[in-house]
């Protein structure tokens, strides 16, 4: 039995999308989640704390600033919270949870339109957020690397939102082909096609970038 | 293989997305194609370089005004559960739509079924004969409100239809009995709707002052043509000068 517990902790989060580093990284997903569903308060907040950073992340990787990522990242634990009484033990937490960011944040876009909010190196200075975020020693170095944050997310602002989800999945999340897929709700061939033209306009993307650099 | 081909598989080689057999090939191509070699060299750094964006940090404040904020709009949102939310807590989203499709079949074979019985009982109603006691000789009948009426059945004359309104009774009668039935009834009422008549001919009798005048009106085919006659009660009706309008 207490093997078994196990084999569903392990599987509600296949994908490892919990803060190992969270003080609720010692504890088993699948109770928490049982308990949370159950109505326990604590229990979510838990969940919270676990997920909270990876859920901040991805939000922001798929949508570019910290503004709608915050908005973004607050919607998937509302809907987490809405929608946990029809979640089965059986399920990969994990991979439900993706399934929402992914969808809160394609609606995010939709919302947004053309509105393209996507974030400078300058704005984050503006906004401050690069100091408030990075956990750098210096400043030098925390430019640096909010300037190298701020140009992928201009390489990814030039993708179509299929895409964008196909490729932060695949290539910035870690997840495999067959999970995007699951994820996504599309099959293992069509996420291969979007990922490829993916990377095809990264690769371009950056050629400009260098190519632009070099004449500057 | 060719560096068409190759060009193409590039963007998932590099990723590991091929399958062993396929990558092998693009590998094997790669060894001795210089061009093709210097594409994924190019699709590697660029595949490097999206990866080399390190993860946004959050620092601990940040996180914990996000979960309160998060804490916070949850009874906002659970107050009020939707119907959608509260229906999938008994059944997923494949059972709701196959019941929503269930619901407007059974909705259109209603509707269709309603109708049916409205064309059914849409069946043209002969119109009753009526009598008009205080009806003008020699006035236009086509102004007259009652144009079209079964005049025929007042002047006592059997009742002469329309094609179309036998045709239709016909039909009608093979249809059903129970319509039959109804159609027998609407025959009675007309019927008694022309012995109610009778009387007003007496009325309709004093044409010109002359109580030995007696007018017989008949509806043709067309509702516009009426053949009115004006005859004597005792001298024969086919000497006496019909009247049209």
């Amino acid at each position: 039995m207490p093997g078994e517990v196990a084999d569903i902790a392990l599987m509600t989060d296949s994908l490892g999308l919990c803060d190992r580093s969270s003080k609720a990284a010692s504890v088993p997903v699948a109770p928490v989640v049982e308990r949370a569903k159950a109505g326990d308060p604590a229990a979510f907040e838990e969940l919270i704390d676990c997920y909270q950073r990876k859920v901040l992340s991805t939000a922001w990787r798929m949508l570019g600033n910290r503004e709608d990522a915050y908005d973004a990242a607050q919607e998937v634990f509302l809907r987490v919270h809405k929608y946990l009484s029809g979640f089965h033990s059986d399920q990969d937490f994990a991979a439900w949870l993706y399934r929402i960011i992914v969808n809160v944040c394609r609606d995010h876009i939709r919302k947004r339109g053309n509105r393209h909010d996507f974030a400078s190196f300058e704005s984050e200075l503006e906004a401050g957020s690069i100091q408030a975020l990075a956990s750098g020693e210096d400043v030098e170095a925390n430019a640096i690397r909010s300037q190298q944050r701020a140009m992928i997310a201009d390489a990814l602002d030039t993708l179509s939102t299929k895409e964008r989800a196909a490729l932060v999945l695949r290539d910035l999340e870690g997840l495999s082909t067959e999970e995007v897929a699951r994820v996504l709700g599309s099959s293992q061939a069509t996420v291969r096609s979007q990922i490829s033209s993916a990377r095809t306009k990264i690769r371009q993307y950056r050629d400009r970038l260098l190519n632009r650099t070099r004449r500057g | 293989m060719k560096c068409r081909r190759v060009e193409k598989l590039i963007p998932l080689y590099i990723g590991g997305d091929l399958t062993s057999g396929t990558a092998d090939r693009v590998t094997s191509h790669l060894e001795w194609c210089g061009r093709c070699n210097w594409l994924a060299d190019e699709f590697k750094e660029s595949h490097d370089w999206l990866k080399s964006g390190e993860e946004p940090v959050f620092d601990e404040t940040a996180l914990n005004a996000f979960k309160a904020g998060v804490l916070r709009r949850i009874p906002e949102t659970s107050a009020k559960p939707s119907l959608m939310s509260s229906l999938m807590q008994h059944w997923s989203r494949r059972q709701i739509f196959a019941l929503a499709a269930a619901a407007l079949i059974i909705f259109g074979i209603v509707a269709l079924y309603v109708y049916q019985s409205r064309a059914r009982n849409s069946v043209p109603v002969p119109k009753r004969a009526e009598s008009n006691p205080n009806e003008e000789p020699g006035r236009p009948d086509v102004q007259r409100p009652d144009v079209g009426k079964d005049k025929a059945q007042v002047a006592g004359l059997p009742k002469q239809r329309h094609p179309s309104q036998r045709r239709v009774y016909a039909n009608a009668r093979n249809r059903r009995p129970a319509l039959a039935k109804r159609t027998a009834v609407h025959t009675g009422v007309q019927a008694s709707a022309a012995r109610a008549s009778v009387p007003s001919l007496n009325s309709t009798a004093h044409f010109g002052g002359s109580p030995a005048m007696l007018r017989i009106e008949i509806q043709t085919s067309d509702p516009n043509i009426r053949i009115i006659w004006f005859a004597p009660k005792e001298t024969d009706s086919h000497q006496a000068k019909p009247a049209t309008d």
